[in-house]
């Protein structure tokens, strides 16, 4: 089964055409039903810290390079992460979106499909969180940024991707080799 | 509870100096240096400089919202947190909660305050421009305001004075636009920014130039013998620096002024009204709240300078009455409180630079690139608006943040996030605003805070001189990034009110007369000669350049003159 194949499955599954935001659509049919979450005390359940812990290693997956490796999301605490901050710096239409976003990808079994499929998702996902257009923001991109945030700020993130000099000392230009990490400081 | 008697002695000082700030802290190095005893006062907590940086040292996994700013911090700092990253874990608790210290907003403005020992001086971006001759002629020549009863002569030898104090890195240039002063070394601008230096002089003959900036490039003996060294390139200055690489009021001042024994500092301490002597027709000293037990006390002094920042002196001076000031201490003139000004900001350009990738930085530079005044100077002559504006603003090589925007996710994705971005630029103006009686605070006449002082209202909003200098900026910032070749040209204007600057001055302007002024020349209070105020209340422009140092020379050309006055037996 080929990329197209998956996200034409998944859209069958989805129950929809797959023309406009279909999934935003589709969310706001779902909560429309829902009963209230209590927002003012966001907390994700066990089976939605799976959830984000599937796809933060997706998004920043446990890697070797060039003999060196190199920790994933999962490994660096990136799930407890997101749920702190959503909890902490996020207002509740954010909070709302992403448990909204959350609760489409267990209405497609999001944690049974297989590799090819969950990326085929994913995929699909970002496009879709560029159509919607709102004032909130889309679950991808809470997803995205909070996973790069938590990810690249952690100890052992940081220190794994970049060159780190908390007191670098000096200002200068310098030039470099395309091998060159991104200094961190 | 008033002190009598025989504490009335212990309470008693040469100067009274009202704020530690960045004026306040100026004002009391050059007063005890000169040999008096002062006493500064200081309504909030105190921060000791370097033990009291709590998060200086941080690393970025420590700080725990790693940057964004909580539900807690912006419903506490419901103003502070208006300004970019100031309701960061690295910064919050050094600004001041505004929920325990409301003001009103008849109209909105973004009151950014930091109560504690070196003030906002301890938060500020460093920037460091004199102004130039034309700015203190401007209003006279336009008719706008009130006359400077000052001119850049008069405080020439004062820029010099802070310059060598404070140091100052910077690139001499040679203009009148932007007078050259007391520099170290400058901080280099990067390989872009030179090229666009090189482009904007060709095709436009504007020049660029790195910005001048009050971080130690090469410390001098005045700033080590206060235990500052050089600057270590963090760029963290705002979360305080162990190393006094920038300067603050924390870091150089006071410092200075314990050195010769004779300040004392008091904490948590509000001056909630100057006490006006009807006899002596002079003002004896200052009637303080202690912050935490409500308890009242008096303070006295030969003289007082008033330094707790524009929108507080005013507040101070309009809660003071007496027999003779029945509308304001020193407000003969109803200008006390009027005349609020600010910078505009937030509002520019950004680029994409093709290029380059071989260059980069090692190190965070804590300044900017700087692009001085060119509207309404030399043969330019704009009909929609008077004055100017600068640009501050640099390049730099992308970050991992990309990604967020970025397509994509996995290893590749996340390799790519690890090697230095293309390079962008961003350049943002600074724009003067015109003095206006109908921009002010007031004190509410009914609602008072928790320390039963009235509560202070601000009213005072953009105008059209300054909307359409907003839209020039932006405008001319996407004609120079387009000019220099640059691609993905983007305007930027985010809605702001006045105050986000953190600029605020002009509430007690200077003037050559007591009718349409608050102070004379010297920073006197016109019917009160022993009291000062040059904090930026006193200023009756407010130029296009970052303002803190006009402020300290203003502070140390006052203190001079107030010492000298004192000795004559004239105060």
């Amino acid at each position: 089964m080929n990329r197209r194949e998956v996200i034409r499955n998944v859209a069958l599954m989805l129950g929809g055409t797959f023309s406009a935001p279909t999934l935003l659509a589709l969310n706001h049919r779902d909560t429309a039903t829902k009963a209230n979450i209590n927002l003012g005390n966001f907390s994700l359940t066990s089976s939605e810290q799976m959830l984000i812990a599937e796809i933060a290693e997706i998004i920043l997956p446990k890697s070797i390079t060039n003999g060196q490796s190199s920790p994933g999301a999962k490994e660096v605490g990136v799930p407890a992460f997101v749920e702190m901050m959503l909890k902490d710096c996020y207002k509740e239409t954010e909070q709302k979106s992403f448990l909204e976003g959350l609760a489409t990808l267990q209405k497609v079994k999001f944690l049974e499909l297989n590799k090819d499929e969950k990326s085929g998702v994913l995929k699909l996902m970002e496009q879709e969180s560029k159509i919607i257009t709102g004032k909130t923001i889309p679950f991808w991109r809470l997803m995205k940024e909070l996973t790069l945030l938590g990810y690249f700020t952690s100890e052992e993130g940081l220190k794994a991707s970049f060159d780190y000099h908390p007191i670098p000392g000096k200002l200068e230009n310098i030039k470099i080799s395309s091998s060159q990490k991104s200094f961190a400081y | 509870m008033n002190i009598i008697g025989k504490s009335k002695k212990n309470n008693t000082f040469d100067a009274i100096v009202v704020g530690s700030g960045m004026t306040g802290g100026f004002a009391a190095k050059e007063l005890t240096e000169k040999g008096l005893k002062v006493l500064m006062i200081e309504r909030g907590k105190e921060i000791k400089h370097v033990s009291g940086y709590d998060t200086a040292m941080k690393e970025p996994w420590e700080i725990e919202h790693r940057g964004k700013t909580s539900n807690l911090s912006a419903e506490e700092r419901w103003a502070n947190s208006r300004f970019w990253g100031l309701g960061s874990e690295e910064v919050v608790n050094h600004l001041t909660n505004d929920k325990e210290n409301p003001y009103i907003e008849k109209r909105p403005f973004d009151w950014i305050r930091a109560y504690h020992t070196g003030g906002k001086s301890m938060h500020w971006g460093r920037q460091s421009y004199r102004w130039g001759k034309h700015d203190f002629e401007a209003n006279a020549k336009e008719g706008v305001g009130i006359d400077w009863p000052i001119r850049y002569e008069d405080l020439e030898p004062w820029y010099t004075h802070v310059e060598k104090f404070v140091g100052v890195s910077g690139q001499k240039e040679g203009l009148d636009v932007l007078p050259d002063g007391h520099f170290l070394p400058a901080m280099p601008l990067f390989a872009p920014e030179a090229y666009f230096k090189n482009k904007m002089f060709e095709k436009l003959n504007r020049p660029v130039t790195v910005g001048r900036v009050a971080n130690l490039t090469q410390p001098q003996e005045i700033h080590t013998k206060l235990g500052r060294g050089s600057c270590q390139y963090r760029n963290k200055c705002q979360r305080g620096c162990p190393y006094g690489g920038y300067y603050s009021s924390l870091s150089g001042a006071i410092p200075a002024a314990m050195l010769t024994n004779r300040l004392n500092i008091l904490h948590d301490s509000i001056v909630s009204e100057i006490i006006y002597d009807d006899t002596k027709q002079k003002a004896v000293g200052v009637r303080v709240i202690n912050q935490h037990t409500f308890t009242t006390e008096d303070f006295f002094a030969k003289i007082i300078f008033l330094n707790a920042g524009s929108i507080n002196t005013a507040a101070l001076m309009l809660n003071s009455k007496s027999g003779r000031f029945q509308n304001g201490f020193g407000n003969d003139s109803d200008q006390v409180g009027r005349n609020l000004m600010d910078h505009q900001l937030g509002s520019g350009a950004t680029a994409s630079i093709d290029g380059f990738e071989d260059d980069y930085v090692f190190g965070q530079r804590p300044n900017a690139l700087y692009i001085p005044r060119f509207r309404n100077w030399g043969n330019d002559k704009q009909t929609s608006y008077l004055r100017g504006f600068g640009y501050q603003g640099g390049a730099s090589r992308e970050g991992w943040e990309r990604g967020v925007n970025a397509d994509g996710f996995g290893d590749d994705f996340k390799q790519s996030l690890t090697k230095p971005g293309p390079w962008s630029i961003r350049i943002g103006g600074f724009g003067e605003i015109l003095p206006d009686p109908n921009n002010r605070i007031f004190l509410d006449p009914e609602k008072k805070d928790k320390w039963g002082i009235p509560m202070i209202v601000t009213d005072a909003a953009f105008v059209e001189n300054d909307w359409a200098m907003r839209k020039d900026i932006v405008s001319s910032a996407v004609e120079m990034l387009e000019m220099a070749g640059f691609k993905n040209v983007t305007p930027y204007d985010r809605p702001t009110h006045m105050g986000l600057g953190i600029h605020d001055m002009g509430t007690a302007r200077m003037g050559h007369d007591s009718k349409t002024s608050v102070l004379n020349a010297f920073n006197q209070v016109h019917d009160c000669k022993n009291v000062f105020v040059t904090d930026g209340a006193a200023m009756a422009s407010s130029s296009c350049v970052n303002p803190s140092i006009t402020y300290m020379a203003l502070t140390a050309r006052a203190a001079d003159f107030a010492v000298k006055a004192l000795k004559k037996k004239e105060l």
